[in-house]
């Protein structure tokens, strides 16, 4: 079971690693993957198209700044948070705004597994953790 | 003894008879043998009578008599030594026995001794194991209560805390203008930009 599913998730990186354009996940390579992977079903089709999800998943969060906010947030922010990003982690970042009102005011920005918070509610935690 | 007084009277009866017979012509010791009736042969007729009954007497009667005599006197005497013999191994079975007796005395007491300290040393043993398990058991119920002590002191810190923050988190969800937010965000956003 654990041969397999080594096996699997190596297919899944090679799946994968066709999928990138320019150092990117591109959505034509994606659909190029899974039409292949439709046509020519590999062992195991399943754990090996879960790994392949969760990689492309992983480098779409890489190359996405999820802007959670309380209150209105306007374009120009959004679009400087952007490029902060894009020029922090070298590739280009997106920013998409999602609003949260449990942040009372402020900014939480995620980035793949980074986490930026100027929040409230973050303020408060730290400080309900410091006591 | 019987036949000897028959013999004597037979010798008298002939010597008075033969006194009156001669009458004034004895004198002198034939005159008193006369009256005495004394008789050569009868004398010794009578000391040989007397000798056989004696020699008879002493042969069949005195003889085992004495005989029986000595023999139950060595009864006498053994059983006498026997006496003296059990009573000198009773003295010395007493005494035997009392050494005996003294000698347990001495171990008994010496036991009774030994059995006394050791249970002195035991209760003294038992006793400070006991009061270093009330220490010990006193000392971790001071620090358990310690501990108890300072987590409801962490509780109701924690607690309030929680409180105080869930009550800023409302005061402040109802109080803050959407100016104060998005003034807070562009804020926000320049501090996260700029770092």
């Amino acid at each position: 079971m654990a041969a397999h599913a080594k096996k699997a998730q190596q297919f899944a990186r090679q799946l994968f690693k066709m999928s990138l354009a320019d150092g990117a996940v591109s959505a034509e390579r994606v659909a190029g993957v899974l039409a292949y992977v439709g046509k020519h079903r590999p062992a195991n089709p399943v754990m090996v198209l879960k790994a392949y999800h969760r990689l492309v998943a992983a480098d779409l969060a890489r190359g996405q700044a999820v802007v959670e906010h309380a209150g209105s947030l306007n374009d120009a922010a959004l679009a400087a948070i952007a490029a902060a990003m894009t020029g922090r982690y070298g590739r280009k970042v997106a920013a998409v705004a999602r609003q949260n009102d449990a942040l009372l005011a402020g900014l939480r920005i995620r980035v793949g597994d980074d986490t930026y918070e100027s929040s409230v509610a973050g303020q408060l935690a730290t400080l309900a953790a410091s006591v | 003894m019987l036949s000897s007084l028959l013999i004597f009277a037979q010798v008298a009866v002939p010597a008075a008879e033969a006194a009156a017979a001669h009458g004034e012509a004895a004198t002198g010791i034939t005159k008193i043998t006369q009256d005495f009736g004394i008789s050569v042969p009868n004398i010794l007729a009578q000391i040989l009578s007397f000798s056989l009954v004696a020699f008879l007497l002493w042969k069949f009667a005195f003889k085992p008599v004495l005989a029986t005599l000595d023999e139950r006197q060595q009864k006498i005497a053994s059983g006498l030594q026997y006496a003296e013999e059990m009573k000198a191994k009773l003295e010395a079975a007493q005494q035997e026995s009392a050494v005996i007796i003294k000698r347990a005395q001495v171990e008994a007491t010496k036991i009774v001794d030994e059995a006394r300290k050791s249970a002195k040393d035991f209760l003294d043993r038992q006793t400070q194991e006991s009061v270093a398990k009330a220490n010990d058991i006193l000392v971790k119920a001071q620090q358990a209560i310690e501990l108890e002590h300072r987590k409801m002191l962490a509780d109701a810190r924690t607690e309030i805390a929680r409180l105080v923050v869930a009550t800023t988190q409302r005061v402040l969800a109802r109080e803050l203008s959407e100016a104060d937010r998005t003034r807070y965000n562009d804020a926000a956003a320049r501090e996260l930009t700029s770092v």
